[in-house]
């Protein structure tokens, strides 16, 4: 049925960690909710704000990377989840 | 005593009072209404997140057919970023947008301060202002196609034969480019127009009154009480705008199909001939992806000044 998307291994993985990361971002809303603060970007975020803009920016890192450098993908990921946790905790 | 009894029976009432009120704040709220939102997401599914997890699917293989396709990584990310047309495109996308603002806002501003304020003029000028924005978009392209032609187009023939300046889009790409852009100002600056005209109209008499008092000039009316006030709508208008020009595809394709050469060969228009004409999904899933990174980081940027500049 679901043949129509061929899908990969690697990308199923992608998108079952993102519902994971989203189911576990709503659960932890329910029990903390979350509050609104101002950090290093200078606006207004709470945590699911913070998580869309690290992602949004892990994404550009990753982007760059392979657009510019010929270094290690792996490399590359590493520092978008560095970018990603900075902008959560930090930001 | 009497007093004390009263202050006794007060004590008493208030914190039963605060009780009730903290146990109307416990009440389980109903949340089921939650369930009305569920057609939205399930066509939301349909039209955008399924296809999407498909584009993604795509950008990682190289696909014959359903069955037969190999596994690449992230191969076409690399090559179509590194891809000197797709590159050459983003710049001229990024121009065309920069200058679609540039004319489209402040046109639009002067327009809807030029507008009319009462009387049966208004239904007029609102009718005619926006009339451009009733024509369906490959319309747009037919009637600029025509209309920018040097054989029969009037505005070609004019500017060759009255003004004797030799235009000619299909041959020379400054004319396309100038083609392409004046169209979309004459089809899209009227939305502009528009919503400068509604923010203009919901500025409360008074103001002007006391700039009438104080003998300001129409300049200094607008540029102290019209345009600050306007700082809402005229967001919106440039968001609108950014995105819509940064997106354009089918008044550019029927008018000058990307051409003279690449001269309006815009993302879209490149895309669609990876995707569609030479049906390179890998490539074009790659691209479209990265195309919607940037779409979606500046839709959120400017999304965030909308709603947080008051903050």
């Amino acid at each position: 049925m679901l043949e129509w998307m061929v899908w990969t291994p690697p990308t199923a993985l992608v998108f079952a960690g993102l519902v994971l990361l989203l189911t576990g971002m709503a659960v932890w809303g329910r029990l903390s909710p979350p509050v609104a603060r101002r950090g290093f970007l200078r606006i207004e975020t709470d945590r699911g704000d913070r998580l869309y803009i690290g992602l949004i920016s892990a994404a550009v890192v990753l982007a760059g990377w392979i657009a510019l450098t010929d270094l290690s993908m792996w490399l590359a990921l590493g520092c978008a989840l560095l970018v990603a946790l900075v902008i959560g905790i930090w930001g | 005593m009497t007093s004390q009894l009263a202050e006794d029976a007060g004590a008493e009432t208030s914190p039963r009072e605060e009780a009730r009120g903290r146990q109307a704040d416990l009440k389980p709220k109903n949340n089921r209404a939650w369930f009305l939102v569920l057609p939205v997401v399930v066509s939301v599914a349909f039209t955008a997140v399924i296809p999407l997890m498909t584009v993604v699917n795509f950008s990682v293989q190289d696909i014959f057919t359903p069955t037969d396709r190999i596994f690449v990584g992230l191969d076409w990310f690399r090559s179509i970023s590194r891809d000197p047309e797709v590159r050459a495109a983003f710049l001229r996308t990024l121009l065309f947008s920069a200058q679609v603002l540039l004319v489209e806002i402040p046109l639009g501003v002067a327009i809807a301060v030029c507008m009319p304020r009462r009387g049966v003029s208004v239904s007029v000028a609102l009718v005619v202002v926006a009339l451009p924005l009733l024509i369906p978009w490959n319309v747009v392209g037919t009637i600029w196609q025509i209309f920018a032609r040097g054989d029969i187009g009037l505005g070609g023939w004019t500017i060759n034969n009255v003004l004797g300046i030799g235009f000619n889009y299909t041959l020379d790409s400054t004319d396309a480019w100038i083609t392409v852009l004046l169209m979309d100002v004459w089809h899209w600056t009227p939305l502009v127009a528009l919503l400068a005209y509604a923010g203009l109209r919901s500025i409360p008499d008074p103001y002007f009154q006391a700039a009438q008092i104080d003998a300001a000039s129409a300049w200094a009316t607008f540029r102290h009480i019209q345009l600050p006030r306007l700082r809402g709508v005229l967001t919106i208008a440039v968001l609108l705008r950014f995105m819509d020009s940064f997106m354009i595809y089918t008044e550019p394709f029927v008018v000058t199909g990307g051409g003279p050469g690449n001269a309006t060969s815009f993302l879209s228009i490149l895309l669609s001939k990876i995707a569609v004409g030479q049906f390179d999904l890998g490539p074009a899933g790659a691209f479209s992806l990265l195309y919607f990174l940037i779409v979606q980081i500046i839709s959120y940027v400017f999304f965030t000044v909308l709603t947080r500049s008051g903050r």
